[in-house]
């Protein structure tokens, strides 16, 4: 009797939960039809839907596989000088702003070359050492574009055709779409096989191992969706920019704040980046208007903040508090 | 003739260079092997240090070498103060994620603090003696790198007599082969692990002197300093003093025959182009294997 009760509570939770993300997604998708899409509330959910993005790639790899990677702002970059490279150079004939072709290769550029640097350094290397291996492989890509020549233009960056903007509101179903994306893509592989068997392996890699999972096809295949997903994110941020610079889209700010809001929000859960994303984009854009030049001081304190007293992220706090998981 | 001689000054300086990097990798080589803390960090806090310098020098007028005696005292309590402060909870939790975000907001507020305080400009501490020059078969030292690369190889000597032959030393090695066995040996660890960040940030103090005298430095350049310093840890096994001493001098070796024969602006691709190439064939550092601890 009571196993029914158990399993039509949870049907009803679910039916809860389906309403509930049906009904965030029908306002958030339909805001933009009574509130004007220029305005600053709406600047902050795009870098919201942003974050989200990114965050949910980096939570697929550092959270749920427990490969902690430092290199996404070269994935990010890398997408961003992907769109930014064909268009200029006219490539692929098409229409370019907002091409869904040069999105995709965008994402697939950073896919092949987290495969490629991912073979050696999965394989090899564990824990710190994969950090650092990332660290340094996005730092050797940053040092090749800055010094590509007619390629990647350097340090000035390439320019794109500015005249296409017209308004922020395809900006902001772009940015939606990837972040609802980006979410169902991880929700839907950790509920899968391989969720478990990305678990499995960040639980303990080598009993995993012994029980016949192939873990480096999975940790490759975990990264190289991260990557993914970074690098059409990076796309979008071009189309948003028109500048695309070493210093603009390989900064080190695209590695630190996607780490710094799946840790606040909770790392290996599928809600905690998103609340992360809304609170970090909430500090990080308008501090930039109130506080002004110190912000960056703020950002740092605060991350040592919230390290030092919440490090288990907001979803951790819930399960401190309540007592039934 | 003239050749051969370009080509001892760049080694030459590679390793006057590098020897900085190494006491900086020392640093970091003992936070990491006690508390598993990338303390990135490190690099900022050099940089600081060298401002502390650059202060001391320019509105009181005290010699670099002699303040040091201060910096050092300072630079302790620092250390005591980072560690009980702010990396205690990570360190008991080994959470490397945790106190890897505490690092890097360290890094961002000592970054932006001291563009604030001391204005973005690169600044550098000119000493009358700075530009004296030793000359050995035609190959020139400049004073003050000497004194800097003396001052690594005293200070490593120093650490390493300490950690051979002190109790607390012995506890601080036992501490970073396993934790739990010598918590059950009646080791304190938050003595140990505060001791250790003490001496950490006390070779940055050190490192932050030499920096100051021997070139200029920014706010930013900490980033890139401490990166550099993960590198050379690395190239020499982790865990290693003198090993850490000696990757930051082929690092540096690395760095200076880089932009000798490829051009500067390439110097740090290659440099890290060797470290991927190191770590996915020497992961362990370049002098013998040893087991590592994940």
């Amino acid at each position: 009797m009571k196993g029914s009760i158990d399993t039509y509570i949870k049907k009803d939770k679910r039916t809860i939960y389906l309403i509930v993300i049906a009904l965030v997604v029908i306002v958030f998708g339909t805001l933009p039809f009574y509130m004007d899409v220029d305005s600053f509330f709406a600047y902050y959910l795009f870098i919201c839907f942003v974050y989200i993005t990114l965050a949910q790639a980096w939570n697929l790899v550092g959270g749920y596989a427990g490969q902690i990677s430092l290199g996404s702002h070269a994935f990010f970059g890398l997408g961003a000088y992907t769109t930014a490279i064909i268009w200029h150079n006219d490539i692929t004939k098409t229409w370019y702003y907002f091409d869904p072709l040069l999105m995709v290769l965008s994402g697939i550029v950073p896919a092949i070359f987290a495969i490629i640097i991912g073979l050696p350094l999965l394989s090899r290397l564990r824990g710190d050492y994969f950090a650092f291996g990332t660290l340094a492989a996005a730092e050797v890509l940053r040092v090749l574009i800055l010094r590509g020549g007619e390629f990647t233009r350097g340090a000035g960056g390439i320019r794109l055709p500015g005249s296409f903007f017209e308004s922020m509101e395809p900006y902001y179903w772009i940015s939606l779409l990837l972040a609802l994306l980006a979410t169902a893509v991880v929700y839907f592989i950790t509920r899968s096989r391989i969720g478990l068997a990305l678990r499995a392996l960040n639980e303990d890699e080598t009993s995993a191992a012994s029980h016949g999972i192939h873990i480096l096809q999975y940790k490759i295949l975990a990264f190289a969706i991260g990557s993914f997903l970074m690098g059409v994110c990076g796309s979008l941020y071009a189309y948003y920019l028109f500048m695309v610079q070493p210093g603009g889209v390989m900064n080190l700010n695209w590695l630190f704040i996607p780490i710094l809001i799946c840790i606040l929000g909770g790392n290996g859960t599928i809600l905690g980046p998103i609340i992360g994303s809304f609170i970090v984009a909430g500090i990080f854009t308008y501090a930039d208007i109130y506080v002004g030049q110190v912000h960056p001081m703020v950002s740092g304190g605060l991350i040592v903040l919230v390290m030092k007293f919440m490090p288990t992220g907001i979803m951790g706090l819930k399960e401190k508090i309540s007592p039934r998981r | 003739m003239a050749e051969w001689k370009l080509l001892a000054q760049v080694f030459v300086n590679g390793v006057l260079f590098g020897s900085m990097y190494g006491i900086a990798a020392i640093g970091l080589s003992l936070i990491f092997g006690t508390m598993r803390i990338v303390f990135i960090a490190q690099g900022s806090v050099i940089v600081l240090f060298a401002y502390f310098c650059f202060w001391l020098f320019h509105l009181l007028g005290i010699d670099p070498y002699l303040s040091l005696i201060p910096i050092i005292i300072v630079a302790l309590m620092f250390g005591l103060g980072f560690y009980y402060g702010l990396f205690k909870e990570a360190a008991a939790l080994q959470d490397r994620i945790g106190s890897l975000l505490i690092a890097v907001g360290l890094m961002f507020f000592l970054e932006n603090f001291m563009t604030v305080v001391w204005t973005p400009n690169p600044r550098a501490v000119v000493t009358s003696y700075g530009f004296y020059k030793l000359s050995l078969f035609g190959i020139n030292f400049t004073l003050v790198r000497v004194i800097g690369l003396v001052m690594a190889v005293l200070a490593t000597t120093a650490v390493a007599t300490f950690l051979k032959k002190t109790l607390i030393g012995i506890a601080v090695r036992a501490t970073s082969e396993d934790v739990e066995a010598s918590t059950m040996m009646g080791i304190n660890p938050n003595r140990v692990n505060s001791v250790t960040f003490a001496i950490g940030i006390g070779l940055a103090a050190i490192a932050g002197t030499t920096m100051a005298t021997t070139y200029s430095f920014d706010p930013v350049y900490g980033f890139d300093f401490a990166i550099k310093a993960l590198v050379a840890l690395t190239l020499g096994g982790l865990g290693r003093v003198g090993g850490a001493l000696l990757g930051g001098i082929i690092l540096g070796l690395i760095e200076s025959l880089g932009a000798y024969y490829v051009g500067t602006d390439w110097a740090q691709g290659i440099v890290f182009a060797i470290f991927l190439l190191a770590l996915t064939f020497r992961p362990y550092g370049l002098f013998g294997g040893g087991g590592q601890k994940t």
